[in-house]
């Protein structure tokens, strides 16, 4: 990761027992950004958007993006983000239980960098949260364009 | 819905048929009648002039009898000149001539009475006239003008009667001429009534004719918009359970779906509480070793035993649970899919299937028999693979021990349709499960195979999707056969209520 500035995970997952596992393998695997978590669309995109600690004002952000939220579809806001606009380089990883075809079809569409099945096994489970850190312990991060 | 609209249509039709042929009863009716009265008009008129004619034939015999009377009277007077020697004879000759004319208009007027009477009387002043005119002609003849007056008034008579006879004749005449007249005006006006009656007729049927074809006409339109509105409604029908259907699926998915949420939570925070417990025997068998006398027994136990034996429930239940789940979404996915109708080598699929679980049935002794040739059929080559694998397999899987296992597959044609057999010698299923075992997770027998009781129900969904059926015959202990009808040629899903 940049070591300049230091890169933020922004984690948008309404399951709170999720949130949980995924930020505890996270930690596991030696990654200790700071981990913000939403529980829904709308407060993720103001705080991604408007938060003058967010990402869109205050550097590189990483984004764990759950398809299935309470009050809007992850889609959407997956094509929110890669539409035009300062977070559009910003990488975003789909963690969803959906493993629908079409599904995995249109995110990669959308533009999504990476996307995960949540296994249910949940040995599998963290395994694939561990992997997914050491993978983020590597990735570069694009600087968020003013 | 045809006994409803039938009645009243037939009646309508019955209706129309009777005043059909009520109008042209009364057209023929009416011609017939005018062809009667015709005819009648016709020989009345003839007869009339039949009379007429013989009016005037009566005429000329009055003018014979005039002309007579005046030769007799001319050859008399000559006769009495002595002009000639033959007036005499001429005398007799017209004597003769009166007689003859006298007895022809009797002869015509036979049928009238005053005229025999007036003949009659003609007759007698005719004779009385001859006997005095022969007496003037005798040699001793009184030539008185007291003689000659009774000759004058005799003849006088016989003129007289001859001419009232001719009187009555010429007002029959005019009777009879007046009478056809009348005839011909009564034709004429019969004529002019038939051809009114004709024309009522023709206007009648045409009038009759016309409403039964608009009424005919108006119920075609309404049968097409009927039957429109029937295709409208089998449209209609299809739309609202295709909707149904793809609900269904989208229902199945979702539930599926969100049920995994909460089950990772569920294996993930028991991973941790394994991992917990880990930390804890380890301190518990450090505490042991250490310092004894701190350890209650229950704690040990708590942690050695209770601990690990209820994470181990937790596990085996959700992973049971993550294969139901699995296997729903498996199912939903499945009747997502579109399917596309090949023509399939339903031999050669078959010996694939037996060749790809070749390994298997040699272990068991076994025998996968096909009855060749397979009838070929059009259809979605995995859906058909599935429900034929899915059976055989199931075949191998469920035979009885100690038995030589023998599976055939066999397969006919009865018309647009093919039935697919997979026979076995197995276990059989008891007939109270036989509806069972095609429902989701519901299995039968002894439970010594692994298995969620998925895969039959997955058969029978797969073939209702291709329109067709499946059905077991089976006793138990006593084998079992799978019949699978389907149609010979699956047209795709379009068309097809899902």
């Amino acid at each position: 990761m940049n070591t300049h500035q230091p890169v933020s995970i922004v984690m948008i997952e309404d399951d709170e027992g999720h949130a949980r596992l995924i930020e505890k393998n996270i930690r596991r695997a030696g990654i200790f950004n700071d981990i913000r978590h939403f529980t829904d669309g709308t407060s993720a995109l103001e705080f991604l958007y408007e938060d003058p600690v967010g990402p869109a004002h205050n550097g590189p952000a990483l984004i764990l993006l759950d398809l299935n939220l309470p009050d809007m579809s992850g889609t959407d806001i997956l094509a929110r983000l890669k539409s035009d606009g300062p977070l559009r380089r910003a990488p975003v990883v789909v963690l969803t239980t959906t493993d629908d075809k079409l599904e995995i079809q249109r995110c990669y569409d959308l533009g999504c960098n990476v996307y995960i099945t949540k296994p249910v096994n949940y040995e599998s489970f963290a395994d694939a949260i561990r992997q997914l850190g050491l993978f983020l312990s590597v990735i570069q991060v694009p600087d968020i364009e003013e | 819905m045809a006994s409803t609209t039938e009645t009243p249509q037939s009646l309508a039709e019955a209706r129309f048929g009777r005043t059909v042929l009520l109008l042209m009863l009364a057209g023929f009716a009416a011609v017939l009648l005018a062809v009667g009265v015709a005819g009648i008009a016709m020989s009345r008129s003839q007869e009339r002039a039949n009379w007429i004619s013989h009016t005037y034939q009566v005429e000329r015999e009055l003018a014979g009898i005039r002309l007579a009377l005046e030769q007799m009277r001319s050859a008399r007077r000559g006769a009495l000149l002595n002009l000639s020697p033959t007036m005499r004879d001429q005398y007799v000759a017209s004597t003769r001539l009166l007689d003859r004319s006298i007895q022809r208009v009797a002869r015509l007027t036979a049928d009238n009475p005053e005229q025999q009477a007036n003949v009659g009387r003609l007759r007698e002043s005719a004779r009385a006239l001859d006997a005095l005119m022969s007496l003037s002609l005798s040699a001793r003849s009184d030539r008185s003008p007291e003689v000659e007056a009774r000759r004058q008034v005799a003849s006088a008579a016989v003129v007289q009667m001859s001419d009232r006879m001719l009187e009555a004749e010429r007002r029959l005449l005019a009777t009879r001429e007046s009478q056809r007249q009348g005839a011909v005006t009564w034709f004429y006006v019969t004529l002019v009534l038939t051809g009114v009656m004709l024309a009522a007729v023709a206007v009648g049927s045409l009038w009759v004719i016309r409403r039964y074809t608009l009424a005919l006409m108006s119920s075609r339109d309404q049968l097409r918009k009927l039957n429109e509105g029937l295709e409208d409604a089998v449209r209609e029908r299809t739309v609202d359970l295709q909707r149904a259907n793809d609900e269904i699926q989208r229902f199945a998915y979702i539930v599926s779906h969100d049920l995994r949420s909460p089950l990772v939570n569920v294996m993930g925070f028991t991973a941790e509480l394994e991992a917990a417990t880990r930390t804890i025997t380890t301190l518990i068998e450090t505490v042991e070793a250490q310092a004894p006398e701190v350890l209650t027994v229950e704690a040990r136990e708590a942690a050695c035993e209770e601990l690990p034996e209820a994470i181990a429930f937790i596990r085996t239940s959700t992973q049971k649970m993550d294969r139901l789940i699995n296997a729903i979404l498996r199912l939903s996915r499945e009747g997502r899919r579109t399917m596309t109708p090949e023509a399939l080598d339903m031999t050669a699929m078959a010996h694939a299937i037996a060749g790809s679980l070749q390994h298997r049935v040699l272990e068991l002794g076994a025998e996968i028999r096909v009855d060749e040739p397979l009838p070929q059929i059009v259809c979605d080559r995995l859906a058909i693979e599935q429900i034929l694998s899915n059976l055989v397999e199931n075949a191998v899987k469920y035979l009885k021990p100690g038995r030589p296992g023998l599976i055939e597959i066999r397969g006919r044609r009865d018309g647009p349709r093919v039935t697919f057999e997979v026979a076995d010698n197995g276990r059989g299923v008891d007939p109270r499960d036989h509806e069972r075992i095609f429902d989701l997770f519901r299995r039968s027998g002894v439970q010594d195979q692994p298995g969620e009781g998925i895969g039959l129900a997955h058969v029978r969904a797969l073939a209702y999707r291709i329109g067709g059926t499946i059905a077991i015959d089976s006793r138990l202990g006593e084998g079992a056969t799978f019949r699978v009808n389907l149609p010979a040629v699956f047209a795709g899903e379009q068309g097809k209520l899902a």
